[in-house]
């Protein structure tokens, strides 16, 4: 990342920030400016969600291109740009998932494309469920409504059970953020962070194809 | 400074407002003193146009040449028109390429949506600039929350054409919620059910002070006001005609207007009577309906408003109950069945404090007002209302941008070769939410140029772009020159740029026709008509005639004739109307007569 920037107006040189120091015009993030940089962060998986929130709309207050319709066409075309930055660095960190998932990334690490694969823990609930489902489809398409009455019923079940375990995993989450802060990381902590996101990434997974299917009853 | 003015092109009408000390305010036409312009366009053999109530006007005696509610055709393809839209329009079919972007064929001519459209907006244009004093050069357009993008590409279109700088396009839910939060510096949750002439949107928000951000949208482009005449129209009218009666222009846009207005009784009354009179084609029918049995039949399209409702909530991960108010715009929600399922829905009373009619006009200027500088307290976070993606192996659309995400969105895609000295990629750009191909809308093509290197070594990235319109720009830049690469984006649906060149110089002329004349003519030619059958059944059925009828029908013929010789185009048209339903009764005798002939005859025959 560049530690100097220069002003697109006034050729001053300064650490990359939105407005020049010295001449206060609007300034292009650099392109490969971290998400935790854009809001001022420490890049940690921890954050508190409330106060990312506010320096969100402090930011968008700042940068938004409607504030800056009648710039320079320099000006509109940064406040464009950053805003589009800022956006997607806003909706990466607000979730604990794909925040904890772009930390690792920063960090050389990879969570890969793990989560094709069933997580050992999850393999007897995820079994159930895809079960359940068959059960929809294979009811849905003899056409035996009877039938299905009593399957909404069970999935309404197991959809409450994937609520609790999702509930579980981020409180799961949350501690081990706050533990790897504490303990300034370990390799053996590193393991299990990876295990909890791909848990949930895997759990969002089979919420979603769930939702899908209680959508058709 | 000068006015940014803000526009609500609506499906049925449209409106143009700005901000003065006073606050926003609707622009009414000086002459008539009407804010709202009917969205109806008639073209004139002349290469003439004639727009609004004279539009609305000519309709009836020219339907093929009069587009109403041409918004539910901006930014679609020909495969995406349907039989009923067949029997209302003439189209182009063959284009002989591959595009297929929706003509109507008019006259000898070809008009697109964004042209007719470019004819509403100038119309409003001279509006403002009249009452403003002042040249009118910028705009805000508002477009339903759901339109993709080529059909907000297709309103930028018609607004370049009708010579205007569209600054932005602002979602109508969104410019609804800016007129209401104008007032009050209110915090919390808020749903938007935007129920139009022909779109329905809803949209969650949540408003903290001074900013307006947008959780989730949904909707249906192609459902409003319009489906629920035709399903009036249809259940009560239409279905006691013949089929070929059925299939005539004039019958089925009479029934639509017929429809529209019990609709629009029945919000204030309990039963109506839903009149017909289409003499030319000897049809004539009155009977009355009441306001429960309109709400059956059209109970089933308002329930398909509420699906989007509940997407909408789930994608802003909120229940119904976490709502704390609901507001209401657009002329649909006027009716009592509608306020009832949506407050049942939502669990509370929604709020009608503004005018729904004006409501997106007013946020759209309120809009207009942040765009000019003039003020800074006020901030949009809107969003992107469908996935966007890009076409992988498989026929496998593969999502880039998700629906929901805060615009500006932007994302970086990396391109490269499959073979050794390819020159170029090819991309094919998708909105949709399914995973094929061919279940969502095509957006466009463009095809990368890259220099002749061995497989998988050219490194190009592609910026996609969603801007604060919702409207989608691509830029790459080859990754190992570090040169931009300039791309030629074919839009699946749309206008391209040289096509946009092209009809802004030969644009149609501006109404200087002499409507009032025209209409004078044909209203006189209607009531001739009518007279006439009036003559004719005099004559030959007076004994069907009942005490004192004859005398009754002779004041009204002779009112019209009076009427005719004058030049109030609209007073003989009443006056007809008139006619009409004084000679129903009489009328439905002699039909009735003939009918039981009819089947005497044949229960002889069958002897």
């Amino acid at each position: 990342m560049p530690t100097v920037v220069r002003c697109w107006r006034c050729q001053d040189e300064h650490t990359p920030q939105v407005f020049c120091p010295a001449c206060e015009a609007l300034q292009l993030l650099p392109p490969d400016i971290d998400y935790f940089t854009v809001f001022g962060l420490a890049r940690a998986p921890m954050l508190d969600e409330q106060a990312l929130a506010k320096t969100y709309y402090a930011l968008s207050r700042q940068l938004h291109p409607d504030l800056h319709q009648t710039g320079t066409a320099e000006e509109q075309e940064a406040s464009l740009q950053n805003t589009a930055v800022v956006n997607r660095a806003y909706r990466t960190l607000r979730d604990p998932v794909q925040r904890g998932r772009y930390w690792l990334e920063l960090n050389g690490e990879q969570l890969g494309k793990e989560n094709n694969k069933i997580p050992p823990a999850l393999a007897l609930f995820v079994f159930e469920v895809q079960e359940k489902l068959a059960a929809v489809r294979e009811a849905q398409s003899a056409g035996t409504s009877g039938a299905l009455t009593g399957l909404k019923a069970e999935l309404d079940q197991v959809r409450d059970d994937l609520d609790n375990r999702t509930r579980g995993l981020q409180q799961k989450l949350a501690a081990n953020f706050s533990k790897w802060a504490q303990a300034n990381g370990s390799s053996e902590l590193l393991g299990e962070l990876k295990r909890v996101l791909s848990d949930m990434a895997y759990l969002r997974t089979l919420t979603r194809d769930m939702d899908k299917a209680l959508s058709t009853l | 400074m000068e006015h940014i003015v803000g526009i609500d092109l609506g499906t049925t009408n449209s409106l143009i407002a700005y901000v003065d000390e006073a606050g926003p305010q609707v622009i009414a036409d000086s002459a008539t003193g009407q804010k709202m312009l009917p969205s109806i366009v008639s073209f004139l053999p002349n290469d003439r146009v004639v727009v609004g109530r004279e539009a609305g006007e000519l309709a009836r005696t020219q339907p093929l040449s009069t587009i109403r509610s041409v918004k539910r055709f901006m930014g679609l393809g020909m495969e995406h028109v349907s039989p009923d839209d067949r029997k209302r329009y003439r189209f182009v079919d063959d284009q002989g390429d591959s595009a297929s972007l929706v003509r109507f064929a008019i006259h000898d001519r070809q008009v697109t949506p964004p042209e007719v459209s470019a004819v509403i907006l100038r119309a409003l244009r001279d509006r403002a600039a009249a009452a403003l004093q002042e040249e009118v050069g910028k705009v805000v357009i508002t477009v339903p929350a759901y339109f993709n993008d080529s059909q907000r590409q297709a309103t930028k279109d018609a607004g370049k054409l009708a010579g205007l700088e569209v600054i932005r396009l602002l979602n109508e839910p969104t410019a609804a919620a800016l007129a209401y939060g104008l007032n009050t510096k209110e915090e919390g949750l808020i749903a938007v059910y935007d129920f139009g002439g022909g779109t329905f949107d809803v949209s969650i928000l949540r408003l903290q002070t001074g900013i307006f951000e947008v959780l989730s949208t949904n909707g249906n482009t192609r459902l409003g006001g319009d489906d629920i005449d035709q399903s009036i129209a249809e259940r009560f009218l239409l279905t006691d005609l013949d089929e070929e009666l059925r299939g005539d222009l004039q019958v089925l846009n009479g029934a639509l207007r017929a429809a529209e207005k019990a609709k629009q009784v029945l919000s204030e009354q309990d039963e109506t009577i839903l009149n017909l009179a289409v003499p030319s084609s000897g049809v004539q029918i009155s009977r009355r309906l009441s306001r429960h049995e309109m709400e059956a039949a059209v109970d089933e399209i308002v329930a398909r408003t509420l699906e989007p409702c509940r997407q909408a909530l789930k994608d802003a991960g909120l229940e119904t109950q976490d709502i704390e108010e609901v507001v209401l715009v657009g002329g649909s929600t006027r009716m009592p069945l509608v306020r009832q399922r949506v407050g049942e829905f939502f669990g509370r009373t929604p709020l009608t404090d503004i005018d729904p009619d004006e409501v997106v006009a007013l946020g759209a200027g309120v809009q207009a007002d942040t765009l000019s500088g003039r003020r800074r307290d006020m901030l949009l976070l809107d969003v992107v209302p469908l996935s966007l993606g890009i076409e992988t192996m498989g026929g496998v659309m593969s999502h880039l941008i998700e629906r929901n995400t805060t615009i500006p969105a932007s994302v970086k895609e990396m391109f490269t070769t499959a073979v050794d000295d390819q020159t170029a990629v090819a991309v094919h750009v998708l909105q949709g939410e399914r995973e094929l191909v061919q279940d969502c809308r095509s957006l466009a093509r463009f095809s990368i140029p890259i220099e002749p290197k061995p497989a998988g070594v050219p490194r190009v990235e592609v910026t996609f772009m969603i801007d604060a319109n919702g409207i989608l720009n691509v830029s790459a830049t080859d990754l190992r020159t570090g040169l931009e690469r300039s791309l030629e984006v074919k839009p699946s649906y749309g206008l391209t740029d040289e096509e946009v060149e092209r009809l802004l110089e030969e644009s149609i002329d501006f109404a200087e026709e002499d409507i009032e004349q025209r209409l004078l003519i044909e209203a006189r030619t209607e009531a001739d008509t009518v007279l006439h059958a009036t003559d004719k059944a005099l004559s030959q059925n007076a004994s069907f005639l009942q005490e004192g009828e004859e005398e009754q029908i002779a004041q009204v013929v002779q009112k019209v004739r009076e009427a005719c010789a004058g030049e109030d185009y609209d007073l003989i048209r009443d006056l007809t109307e008139e006619l009409s339903q004084v000679t129903t009764p009489f009328a439905q005798r002699i039909m009735d007569s003939s009918i039981q002939e009819a089947l005497g005859e044949k229960q002889l025959s069958d002897l």
